[in-house]
């Protein structure tokens, strides 16, 4: 606890030197802006310098990979926006911290995201989209950075854990349930120790690598999209070095949105969760093709003058070939409110079920941890371009030896 | 009896000849700087994004006259609409006490705030058909920069003055201020947030004087 108050204040220090640079943060940004041939070729570059702090329960929830009660993660994000002429657009996101996930010890540089869009219509009807980019499933990712995400992690659907690897098949039901960590009774360090080869449903905002298209028609809006890895698949499978499009992903998004206020959506992904690597682990005749996570979801939003708010509902299924299949359902209810210009509070409310599987023995057993967690944050910008935020998330889950774990954040972030 | 308010007429359009004459002109020009690049708007997690580019206003000035002048009457409402994800003017020189609406003329939602210190505020989220308006009262002089919380490359300037005589330039700098009571007082141009040009001027009933800003 000591801890998060020193960094806490080293945090508000941080905003000391910053705040008188803040004129000069808004003269660098409009020097950052580069343009060639009589302006039909423009670049920008912008960024944002997060230090983020967590304190936890052990085993740390989510994907907060440490086995020490703390964890200090600094990050550096770079943004290329470019726009050529009016109906090409493209985009850079590069990282220096430890990991997408913060497993690692030393920093290092990554290219998360890079796309060109084409725009051939004013008017938004069709864009294409070839890269390694967010997914359009969902809400989320249009507010996932640091900046526009009123918390410091992602909604429990886009976190949570489940007994799924994506490097091996489980053999048996009662292996899949070990994976899971359904037995009660278990340590922490037990849990902890194969976290890094387990899945959510949903990999944060999933930058996979493949080809989209999108448009709005009127109140309505569509996406599709090829992935080269499902919306389970950990970061290292969104390189398209690493997950070739041998076992695509395909996921579609429909929207209505009959005036700003709200949006509401259906999602539909259906695609291979196993990396090739894994076929050397599975029984004679199963593939890792057929490893496949099905994926419904259905969004809504809601926006009016300072209030924000947020749901979305994910019916999952992943077939395991031997077993027949797992469900799980996850859903998040968000609100986000101003209470002055530079004052915000959000609360989210997190839940997951898991449906039963028949263990060795044939009884019917819960194949994940049943969880619910509530996340409530209050953030403070200082300026127009740094803020504070503060995380308090109380979690609850079945089998656990210690079923609540409290996990405290917080984060600044500076943008440019 | 007719004869009575034509007589009436004449007396007040000889008056305000004479007090027209009696005010003072300045007119000059002001050196601006470059214009900047236009804005690349961020649509890297907009899943539906629209063609074309922005466009990008050239820099103007703002000249404006301080001394102690008489209270007038209450200025009038002014305006600084969102349109085409930009502010319509990004420059808008208004009196301490004005009133400042922020009509949406886009078809999507905007969200403007500042949190300069001469004003803190935000609109929260609005439509292009919100009613009443959206709007502020600048009662404090200084410079208040607007964002969009929706559209981050979006910058507007308010400069809040405590003077009623204040013009802004055109796009080649070139200002005139008019209706200018005699006496000394100091001359301002403002031209960005970190260049305030000022002189000393000594008016002269009926006078038109030249100052240029170089």
């Amino acid at each position: 606890m000591n801890k998060i108050i020193t960094l806490a204040s080293l945090m508000f220090t941080a905003f000391a030197v910053t705040a008188p640079a803040e004129d000069w943060l808004e003269r660098l940004n409009e020097n950052l802006t580069v343009t060639a041939l009589d302006g039909n070729v423009r670049l920008r570059l912008s960024g944002m310098l997060d230090l983020e702090a967590y304190h936890v329960d052990k085993p740390a929830p989510g994907l907060i990979y440490t086995d020490h009660d703390f964890l200090f993660n600094p990050r550096l994000t770079l943004f290329v926006d470019a726009q050529f002429g009016p109906h090409v657009y493209g985009f850079v996101q590069s990282r220096v911290d430890r990991g997408f996930d913060p497993s690692e010890m030393n920093a290092r540089m990554r290219l998360d995201e890079y796309a060109l869009r084409i725009t051939p219509w004013d008017d938004g009807r069709f864009n294409l989209q070839i890269g390694k980019f967010a997914t359009i499933v969902g809400n989320w990712t249009k507010r996932h950075d640091s900046w526009s995400n009123p918390f410091i992690t992602a909604p429990g659907p886009y976190e949570n854990l489940t007994g799924i690897w994506d490097s091996s098949g489980p053999g048996d039901a009662d292996t899949l349930l070990y994976w899971a960590h359904v037995f009660s009774g278990e340590s922490a360090a037990s849990v902890y120790s194969d976290k890094y080869l387990r899945n959510p449903i949903i990999w944060g905002p999933s930058y996979s690598t493949g080809i989209s298209i999108s448009g709005q028609i009127g109140m309505f809006e569509y996406a599709a999209e090829m992935k080269n890895s499902a919306l389970a698949s950990r970061p290292k499978s969104w390189e398209i070095g690493e997950v070739d499009m041998d076992h695509p992903t395909f996921s579609g998004r429909l929207g209505l949105r009959p005036n700003q206020m709200w949006n509401v959506g259906v999602s539909l992904s259906a695609g291979p969760y196993l990396l090739d690597e894994a076929q050397q682990y599975l029984l004679p005749g199963q593939h890792a093709g057929d490893y496949r996570e099905w994926v419904l979801a259905q969004d809504i939003s809601f926006e009016w003058h300072h209030l924000q708010l947020w749901a979305e509902f994910f019916e999952t299924r992943f077939e395991v070939p031997g077993l027949g299949h797992v469900d799980t359902f996850a859903y998040y209810l968000e609100a986000k409110y101003k209470f002055t210009p530079q004052l915000f509070g959000a609360l989210r409310w997190n839940q997951q079920f898991f449906g039963n599987l028949r263990d060795d023995l044939g009884n019917r057993v819960r194949w994940g941890r049943d969880m619910w967690r509530v996340d409530m944050a209050l953030g403070y910008r200082f300026t127009a371009n740094t803020q504070m935020k503060l995380q308090y998330s109380f979690q609850q889950e079945d089998f656990a030896l210690h079923s609540i774990t409290n996990t405290i954040a917080a984060q600044f972030t500076l943008r440019f | 009896m007719k004869a009575r308010p034509l007589i009436l007429c004449l007396i007040v359009s000889t008056l305000s000849c004479v007090s027209a004459r009696a005010q003072a002109v300045i007119e000059g020009k002001v050196a601006l700087p470059k214009a900047h690049s236009a804005p690349v708007v961020s649509k890297r997690y907009e899943i539906v994004s629209k063609g074309g580019v922005l466009a990008t206003d050239p820099p103007t000035a703002v000249v404006y006259l301080e001394g102690s002048f008489p209270k007038g009457a209450a200025p009038a409402t002014a305006k600084m609409a969102q349109k085409n994800l930009n502010f319509v003017t990004p420059l808008l020189p208004v009196q301490v006490g004005t009133k400042v609406e922020f009509p949406n003329e886009d078809d999507t939602y905007h969200n403007i705030f500042s949190y300069s210190p001469a004003k803190r505020f935000d609109l929260g989220r609005y439509r292009p058909e919100e009613r009443p308006i959206p709007s502020q009262v600048f009662d404090t002089a200084g410079m208040v920069t607007l964002h969009c919380d929706i559209h981050e490359h979006m910058r507007g300037i308010i400069l809040v003055l405590d003077t009623p005589h204040f013009v802004r330039s055109d796009t080649e700098g070139k200002y005139r201020l008019t209706g200018l009571p005699p006496g000394r007082y100091t001359l301002k141009a403002w031209v960005n947030s970190k260049t305030t040009l000022v002189r000393e001027v000594d008016l002269k009933a009926g006078t038109t004087i030249r100052v240029d800003f170089p």
